[in-house]
């Protein structure tokens, strides 16, 4: 079920934009080897019920959406005292052996069809290094894409006993007409007790459609915090992930989506016990007005030797509207008996009691309705270590409010 | 509740079920699949030309559908060849319909009932029962004052000569069509016996309904047929059991169940499925409930090599509702894949599934279900809880369910656990003198008791057995 290779990529498109970046062999290897492997790869899978698949990746018509010599984007990096923020072109140029061995180490090239039309066309990303010991506050990457297509390679590497606070946000910076594709792949590297929190958010206009993976690698008594913001784009397929790979190693998975009009969500959050007294949770938030839908899947996945461990699962979407669409499923999939593991998911509409409360009180119905759905997002909130990354959450959450 | 699990041990569950006959028949089809196998089946039963039609047409359908390979985490089937089984035995019976008294059957067969313990039941509590011996029904009765009442049991292929209009428009057409998927159709090409039950309206049965399938054949196929018409406000309570001895070939078991609960009318199916553990277990079992109607689906699955059984309601009129009770056993080299699958296609539905799930040596068991919500089916309310036991690491217990929510004033509310036997109940329970088989057998009696106080006392007592029998490691 692969898809056709779009026209407008060939191997002379790689080889320019590597070329131009001068970059090391290895790294063109990698790209030509994503680049020949297309003929190959599926989309990423999606759920399929009795007669339906919960989102249609085959039909957007990348032909028109990728356009691999015409990237732009404006990309502003904030860094801390002590690590490096990078753009993808000064690390390799800098930090060339870091790059070697973490490039595509966490999340393989080639798991789907468009990771590796990602890894072999990206022009442009951010490296975001702390060294063993390093406390990197507050590292921001805000990004504006500015051409029909952009590919981007995010790597954290977060050394021992080091910790980063990161925001990563995609919006959109001067305008192009048309249908668009933005897609970023995010790898995090943890070394044994270093903490990552990546919060992202992503704003992009609605003739978007966008496709992100972040995936990280916890080690021994690491910790991988990751927030997800989803307010923008026409279609997203978003795949957060973690890999507790390290005894004791912990993650968080926080997620909070709001949609409106024809907006698709396909979010998926998962998460692999693989190491022993691992420790996961999964929250998920999302709110659905107009026709908007969303698609939900969280795995938990209890490896064989994956001894003592606790794994949490919720996720609640909140539909204002009767033309909207939930669907989810939250998975366990377990294979050690020493856990303790659930999940739970809701869907439903503003609490009529809470409502009635509330206008009892002289707010009128529509206050009330706005300040319940802006309320329905704090447990989400709460999580967010970086202040500006909530306010903009925020924000954008009351912006969308009537 | 000493003397009770004493009473309990002392039972022979195993050789009630393990037993095997000589196999004796008095016409076997040939084995595999064609459509002169069907030709020959249906003039066996001298079925109407409709009913033949049909049988090739879901013939066709099973030639064109490809056979489930990759659901996530789905049972192997690749042992599964049809080519390689029996599709149809009748057993020497002389009376086609089968006969209303124990005695009249020859020694074999009454002896294998009798070692089920079935005629005793139908003695103590139930209202009428009927036996299927490999393909055909071979005992059927029913107690007069039900008769009387214009209530109809009996088996589907007398149906089809009896009651042909009712069966003719309800046989998989508007339920389980045979294109629902790939053993559907199977089904629908080669099915024989099973059960037929017509309540007329505003009449209430009020004991169990029982039949019970065995298969004893080697190698055979078993795919009994279960229509269930419930006129409007009226109640049964239909109970299957099933069983088949182990041989070292697979055997398949491919039913149908098709359910029609009109309004205000309320029908609970129950089953325990105790299998043999190279039984392919692929049912299709799905209910259509009309406006105030209830829907229960209580079963039990222990047995079998793998199953993959969704039942199914669909909620059609205003106010109907469903209950779903379910308990899966996963011992060594099973994969029991089972849950259940909801459409709210009506305002102001609601439905419950309740799954629990033990595993245990190597065991597999998950919950596949599906919530499906239509737009405009307003007020609509459901909850889903699972639980799982797992005993030892090498066991998998998997929770898949799907939710598709398409209006927005609804309440649906998701729940499962995870988790291995409590060490501190063990030793809460040891340190009262019991010995630590005993404490566990104990917690998983108290786990599953949410289904068996459900069931009428034989079926609930068989099923703890069957669990007891499962714990202690003793079915091969």
């Amino acid at each position: 079920m692969s898809t056709q290779l779009p026209a407008s990529i060939s191997e002379e498109t790689v080889r320019t934009i590597s070329e131009e970046r001068d970059e090391p062999d290895w790294l063109l290897r990698t790209r030509l080897e994503a680049l020949s492997a297309l003929d190959e790869l599926d989309m990423p899978s999606v759920i399929e019920t009795p007669g339906r698949r919960w989102t249609n990746l085959e039909g957007l018509d990348y032909e028109s959406i990728v356009d691999p010599l015409d990237q732009r984007d404006e990309t502003e990096r904030v860094s801390a005292e002590g690590a490096k923020v990078l753009d993808f072109e000064t690390a390799l140029e800098e930090h060339p052996e870091l790059l070697e061995e973490h490039f595509g180490s966490v999340t393989d090239p080639q798991t789907n069809y468009l990771t590796a039309l990602s890894t072999a066309l990206f022009t442009t990303g951010t490296v975001i290094y702390v060294p063993e010991g390093v406390d990197a506050e507050d590292v921001k990457v805000r990004a504006e894409m500015n051409s029909t297509s952009l590919f981007s390679h995010t790597l954290v590497v977060a050394e021992d006993n080091a910790s980063a606070t990161i925001l990563e946000r995609i919006s959109n910076g001067s305008a192009v007409d048309g249908d668009r594709y933005f897609s970023n792949l995010v790898e995090v590297v943890t070394g044994e007790n270093a903490y990552v929190q990546y919060g992202s958010l992503q704003d992009l206009d609605e003739d978007v459609y966008d496709f992100t993976l972040k995936r990280g690698d916890a080690d021994r008594y690491a910790t991988i915090d990751w927030i997800e913001g989803n307010i923008g784009s026409r279609l997203t397929r978003s795949d957060i992930e973690t890999e507790l790979n390290g005894d004791s190693s912990e993650t968080k998975i926080v997620g909070a989506f709001f949609g409106h009009d024809d907006q698709h969500f396909d979010i998926n959050a998962r998460v692999w016990h693989n190491g022993e007294h691992t420790t996961a949770d999964l929250v998920t938030r999302g709110v659905l007005d107009d026709e908007a839908r969303s698609v939900y899947e969280g795995v938990q996945d209890v490896g064989r030797d994956a001894w003592d461990t606790s794994s949490y699962q919720r996720e609640n979407t909140l539909m204002l509207s009767d033309d909207s669409e939930a669907d989810a499923s939250p998975k366990l999939i377990i294979h050690n008996h020493d856990t303790e593991a659930s999940h739970s998911a809701t869907v439903g509409q503003v609490d009529a009691e809470d409502l009635f409360y509330m206008t009892s009180r002289a707010i009128s119905e529509n206050t009330a309705r706005n300040m319940l759905v802006e309320g329905f997002f704090v447990p989400v909130l709460e999580e967010v270590e970086v202040d500006e990354l909530r306010e903009d959450i925020d924000d954008l959450i009351v912006a969308r409010l009537d | 509740m000493s003397s009770e699990q004493n009473h309990l041990k002392e039972t022979d569950t195993e050789d009630r079920f393990d037993f095997k006959k000589e196999e004796k028949s008095a016409f076997a089809a040939e084995k595999g699949l064609t459509e002169e196998t069907i030709h020959a089946i249906s003039e066996d039963k001298d079925e109407p030309e409709w009913m033949l039609e049909r049988r090739l047409r879901a013939l066709e359908q099973f030639q064109e559908m490809p056979m489930p390979t990759d659901w996530p985490g789905q049972p192997d089937l690749s042992e599964v060849d049809v080519d390689e089984i029996v599709p149809y035995i009748r057993p020497d019976v002389d009376v086609r319909a089968g006969v209303d008294d124990w005695t009249e059957l020859p020694d074999e067969i009454k002896d294998t009932f009798d070692k089920l313990g079935i005629p005793e039941a139908e003695k103590n509590a139930l209202s009428g029962v009927g036996a299927q011996y490999e393909s055909e029904v071979v005992y059927q009765n029913m107690q007069e004052r039900w008769e009387e009442k214009g209530v109809i049991f009996c088996n589907m292929d007398e149906a089809v000569q009896e009651h042909e209009e009712l069966v003719r428009e309800h046989f998989m057409t508007k339920c389980v069509p045979p294109s629902d998927n790939k053993f559907a159709a199977l089904h629908g090409a080669i099915w024989s016996g099973g059960s037929f039950v017509y309540i007329p309206e505003n009449t209430t049965v009020d004991m169990p309904v029982q039949a019970y399938f065995r298969m004893n054949s080697e190698g055979m196929g078993q795919f009994e047929h279960t229509l269930i018409i419930a006129e409007e406000n009226s109640e049964v309570h239909y109970i299957e059991g099933c069983s088949a001895p182990k041989y070292s070939k697979f055997n398949l078991h491919c039913g149908g169940v098709e359910v029609f609960v009109d309004e205000d009318a309320h029908v609970q199916y129950s089953t325990v499925q105790n299998w043999s553990k190279n039984t392919y277990n692929l049912n299709t079992k799905r209910a259509i409930a009309e406006k105030g109607g209830r829907m229960e689906w209580i079963s039990g699955s222990m047995g079998s090599k793998a199953t993959m059984l969704y039942p199914s309601t669909i909620l059609k009129g205003r106010g109907a509702s469903d209950n779903h009770i379910t308990i899966a056993f996963a011992g060594e080299g099973q994969n029991i894949d089972t849950g259940a699958k909801v459409y709210h296609n009506a305002p102001d539905t609601k439905s419950t599934i309740e799954s629990k799930s033990i595993s245990k040596d190597g065991g597999r068991t998950n919950y596949r279900g599906l919530v499906h919500i239509a737009d405009g089916a307003e007020n609509s309310s459901t909850a889903v809880e699972c639980d799982a036991l797992m005993f030892d690491n090498e066991s998998t217990s998997d929770t898949m369910p799907y939710m598709e929510i398409n209006e927005s004033k609804v309440d649906v509310a998701h729940e499962a656990t995870v988790g291995k036997i409590g060490d501190e109940d063990v030793f809460y329970l040891q340190s009262r003198g019991l010995d630590d088989d005993d404490a566990k057998q104990m917690i998983v009696s108290g786990f599953i008791e949410p289904i068996t106080e459900e069931l009428p006392i034989e079926y609930a007592v068989e099923l703890n057995r069957l669990v007891e029998l499962e714990m202690e490691g003793s079915l091969g």
